[in-house]
């Protein structure tokens, strides 16, 4: 590594499990990119925020990937790891998390890491590394883009199967003071990058086969599709299928029944001859149906909860497995379609079709759910209470998911901007995404969640899954309405109906499991 | 509290002469809404049972079109004056009993708290003229 700026040595010394001079290790090395521009803007608050990301952010990642912290530089980090999997799991986590708090920020003050993670033979010296594998990593770091992770070839062969995940191979390249060229991949983070990537560059979808069961640690929103009962199925096969899911997981899309190859023309991705197999086409409906657009989250583990009130308390660790959750709340569009199909009463209100749908009680939109996995064959439920605040918080923790202090564009609620309309509420999306690209998790509609009320979280599972049991004539409702004041637009605040009430400002949106 | 109760009634009072809209129904004649329990002035315990009284009128799931009927909410430290024109709001202090329940058992912190039912109808518009008992003061410890 040639950077400039102090090194700090971690734990010189003292780590007698590294004294082997050589071994094959993962490094992963990361830097702040545009640090020096923002060290001219605000030199200590740049040094204090990098401090403090480090120590929030970096070492309890590198630590629960079991990877270990070689040294830090003025900007930057390096670290190794026994396992690629785990390197570029912790590179992920690191990336995501810069994505929660900066989404608060101008994008003039943003932080974000590039990084880079390679495999190579190192010598180890208790206090620091050395070696081309060093080297390379940070070569790969150099050319990464902020908030990217490049890996090396060797890297990619190591985890192409085990981490299901978007790689876009950008190719060999030759690098500074290294003479063989190397192979670079980039992994795709969230569903634009892919897109974007699919346009030009050969990309690969790879579909791990092995690695699902310990997928729930990785974080989430970086762009990740898996099938968890494929196991043994062929790699071709599942791959196609992924990549099948990353179509309608990604676009509203039309399912006609009289034409199965209506999700077969989905275009196939260039350079993969792995999408060849086609699930079957779903059974028949009356009319084509359109499907809500899903964003697919990886999960992993959160914080559930805030001390702002008794109900929210007290605040615990929940691991998410993957999901898939509706980009906006189910619309009147989309309700009359149930309702045409005579599968939803409910009352809807108003004409707007891009309006949320509301008036719905918790069983009503229970009865969609049911109705639209039947039509599509595809398991659309309602979110776990979890789910939804995972969601909602966008990987901040912050007391909205855009930060601390309430700003205007963000929600819609009853004191979050200047203008208010008491009567009904704002077509979908028409506030900002949070930074999982989710519209709406808060204000708007009340959104229903599948847990039945629990007055607080004493006793509250912590793997994801919804909160059934105890007294369920009341289901919990998440997000407030354009009614509610700031308060109840906080990702951690609850509130609760009676399931088979319907009210004006009830919504909801739907969730699949992955 | 009186001057706070009597402020909160007379701006309901106030708003009478508005309440010639559509969604203003007529509410039963000798209607009488009343928290049988816990007392004015009582000091209590949280969780707080609080049972709710009507008399003239019948209590529905909201939803239910029944003529003469409706459904409670509970009002915790509200002194603002009731809108007719708008749906009551519902967040922890409209705590609305919208399955037709005449008891409820609410969390509150230490201190003093007011309490007032009203009753609305199957669309959680208030009855014009409103239905609403008295407002109780009770002190949790």
């Amino acid at each position: 590594m040639t950077k400039s700026g102090e090194v700090h040595p971690i734990r010189p010394g003292v780590d007698t499990s590294y004294e082997a001079p050589r071994r094959l290790a993962a490094i992963l090395a990361a830097d702040i990119a545009g640090y020096s521009r923002l060290m001219t803007l605000d030199e200590e608050g740049t040094h204090a925020r990098v401090k403090r990301y480090r120590r929030e952010l970096v070492e309890p990642a590198i630590v629960e990937h079991h990877g270990r912290l070689i040294k830090t530089t003025g900007d930057g980090f390096l670290a190794m790891f026994d396992s690629p999997v785990e390197a570029v799991r912790c590179a992920i986590v690191i990336q995501q998390s810069m994505v929660g708090r900066n989404a608060a920020l101008p994008r003039d003050q943003w932080m974000q890491y590039r990084i880079g993670v390679n495999l190579g033979d190192v010598i180890v010296e208790p206090d620091d590394i050395y070696g081309d594998g060093v080297n390379i990593a940070a070569r790969l770091e150099g050319i990464a883009k902020p908030g990217d992770v490049f890996i090396s070839g060797g890297v990619y062969e190591q985890i192409k199967n085990k981490l299901v995940c978007g790689y876009q191979l950008l190719g060999n390249r030759k690098v500074k003071n290294i003479t063989e060229p190397i192979s670079v991949y980039r992994v795709l983070p969230d569903y634009a990058t892919l897109v974007k990537a699919r346009s030009g560059r050969t990309l690969a979808i790879i579909l791990g086969v092995s690695a699902l069961a310990s997928l729930a640690v990785a974080p989430a929103a970086w762009y990740f599709a898996s099938q968890k009962k494929q196991s043994a199925a062929p790699q071709e096969q599942a791959a196609a299928q992924t990549a099948s899911k990353l179509e309608s997981a990604a676009a509203p899309q039309t399912v006609s029944p009289s034409k199965p190859e209506a999700t077969s023309a989905s275009p196939a991705l260039p350079g993969t001859p792995q999408v060849a197999v086609i699930p079957p086409a779903p059974p028949s409906a009356l009319q084509p149906i359109v499907e809500p657009e899903m964003v697919t989250l990886l999960g992993g583990k959160f914080a559930m909860g805030s001390n702002n009130d008794p109900s929210e308390r007290p605040i615990h660790q929940v691991d998410i497995k993957p999901f898939a959750l509706s980009k906006f709340p189910i619309t009147v569009r989309q309700w009359k379609q149930c309702v045409a199909a005579n599968a939803c009463a409910g009352g809807v209100t108003g004409d707007d079709d891009d309006a949320p749908v509301t008036n719905v009680s918790w069983s009503d939109a229970q009865q969609f759910t049911e109705w639209l996995s039947q039509v599509t064959q595809k398991q659309y439920r309602l979110p776990s209470e979890a789910e939804w605040e995972y969601a909602a918080r966008g990987g901040a923790a912050t007391k909205y998911w855009w930060g601390d202090q309430l700003q205007p564009g963000m929600a819609n609620c009853n004191g979050c901007n200047e203008a208010y309309d008491a009567m009904k509420p704002t077509k979908v999306g028409s506030f900002k995404p949070n930074p999982f690209g989710l519209y709406d998790m808060g204000g708007g509609v009340d959104q229903w969640v599948a847990d039945c009320w629990h007055r607080n979280y004493q006793g509250a599972p912590v793997d994801g899954s919804p909160w059934l049991g105890a007294d369920c004539s009341s289901h919990v409702l998440r997000s407030g309405s354009w009614r509610s004041d700031p308060n109840y637009v906080r990702p951690s605040s609850r509130n609760y109906y009676d399931t088979n009430a319907r009210n004006q400002t009830l919504g909801f949106r739907v969730a699949q499991s992955l | 509290m009186d001057i706070g109760r009597i402020a909160f009634l007379a701006a309901v009072l106030a708003l009478l002469p508005t309440a010639g809209h559509a969604q203003g129904k007529k509410p039963g004649k000798n209607v009488h809404l009343y928290i049988i329990s816990p007392a004015d002035g009582a000091t209590v315990k949280s969780p707080v049972t609080v049972v709710f009284g009507l008399r003239g009128m019948g209590i529905t799931h909201a939803g239910d079109e029944f003529p003469n009927s409706g459904h409670h909410h509970l009002l915790i430290d509200v002194n603002t004056a009731l809108s007719l024109t708008e749906a009551m709001p519902h967040n922890k202090n409209y705590i609305h009993y919208a399955a037709g329940q005449t008891e409820a058992q609410i969390d509150l912190p230490p201190g003093k708290h007011t309490l007032q039912l009203v009753l609305s109808d199957s669309k959680h518009y208030s009855f014009s003229p409103p239905v609403v008992s008295k407002q109780i003061t009770i002190t949790v410890k």
